[in-house]
């Protein structure tokens, strides 16, 4: 009764079954998330697609001022808007497919968008 | 001992017919608990494969699964739909990793190991089926790895429980090669 629960081959095994599971995660779930492209979208004007390749600030007129946005190679922010609350700057870095900031002072929503498509929900 | 020739096919047929019934009552009390995320759930009858393995050998294992997967689908009504060839390829998976196993067991790899392996088995041979057939969804790889997380953590589960029932003295009778006791 007093035999050992695991012997080399179970640590073994258990090790490189987290690291399939590890690897799993990290194959499944990193590459299709890249934001690739940030669509500018205002009220009352056409959308602006902005590819997120090289470092460079957006200047975007609003009915209550500018708002500066950061584009660097696969992230966009809202660095600096008119809202009081900083509420668009709250947001951060975008950078997974479909993150989303918002400045209502400046009806204005930034958007940016990988190659793969996203998902909202995952019903089965 | 049953280990004298005389005890032959008989004793032998009537114990896999015995761990089989046990599976396929495991089976079918399993497929009655609620579970929290579909497509997960414990895989206790792994228990009585494993069992199998160790204690009466690789064939046995073999048979006591298949009658435990033809079986429990017949009471549960899943014979030959989806849900019967998912457990299937779910089942001939796990068995053919167990066989690819067998020269290390019970000496190098327990239990807990084989019950790993075997769960890791189960789900990819299910999800393969599942991504080739059933659902040839491009984006279906996103669930494979919360099912892979989840064969992790029931694996070591059932094979705890596994070296539990193993070291019952009950078993340990009809052991040919009992587990070493180092």
């Amino acid at each position: 009764m007093n035999h050992r629960l695991l012997r080399w081959g179970d640590t073994l095994i258990g090790a490189l079954a987290a690291g399939v599971v590890v690897a799993a995660f990290v194959f499944a779930y990193s590459p299709s998330g890249e934001a690739r492209v940030l669509v500018i979208s205002q009220a009352g004007a056409t959308p602006q697609h902005e590819p997120l390749d090289r470092a460079r600030v957006v200047e975007i007129h609003g009915p209550a001022g500018i708002t500066h946005i950061e584009i660097e190679p696969g992230r966009a922010r809202c660095a600096d808007s008119p809202g009081r609350q900083n509420i668009c700057e709250a947001s951060g870095w975008l950078q997974a497919h479909g993150e989303v900031a918002v400045s209502l002072p400046n009806r204005l929503t930034l958007q940016v968008l990988g190659t793969e498509p996203g998902f909202d929900s995952l019903h089965y | 001992m049953t280990g004298d020739p005389h005890a032959g096919t008989d004793t032998r047929d009537r114990a896999i017919a015995a761990l089989a019934a046990i599976a396929i009552g495991i089976q079918i009390l399993e497929a009655a608990i609620p579970s929290p995320v579909p497509g997960i759930k414990p895989g206790l009858a792994n228990i009585v494969t494993l069992i199998t393995l160790l204690v009466l050998g690789w064939r046995a294992a073999v048979a006591v699964t298949l009658i435990r997967v033809v079986g429990s689908s017949l009471l549960l009504g899943t014979l030959l739909s989806p849900a019967f060839w998912l457990s299937l390829a779910g089942a001939l998976a796990s068995l053919v990793l167990l066989a690819a196993l067998r020269p290390f067991a019970p000496r190098h790899v327990g239990p807990v190991g084989l019950a790993i392996a075997a769960a890791m088995a189960h789900i990819t041979g299910q999800f393969l089926l599942a991504w080739a057939i059933i659902i040839p969804h491009p984006n279906l790889p996103l669930v494979l790895p919360p099912l892979l997380l989840a064969a992790l953590i029931t694996g070591g589960l059932t094979g705890i429980l596994t070296a539990h029932v193993l070291a019952d003295p009950r078993i340990q009778r009809h052991a040919h090669n009992p587990t070493p006791n180092d």
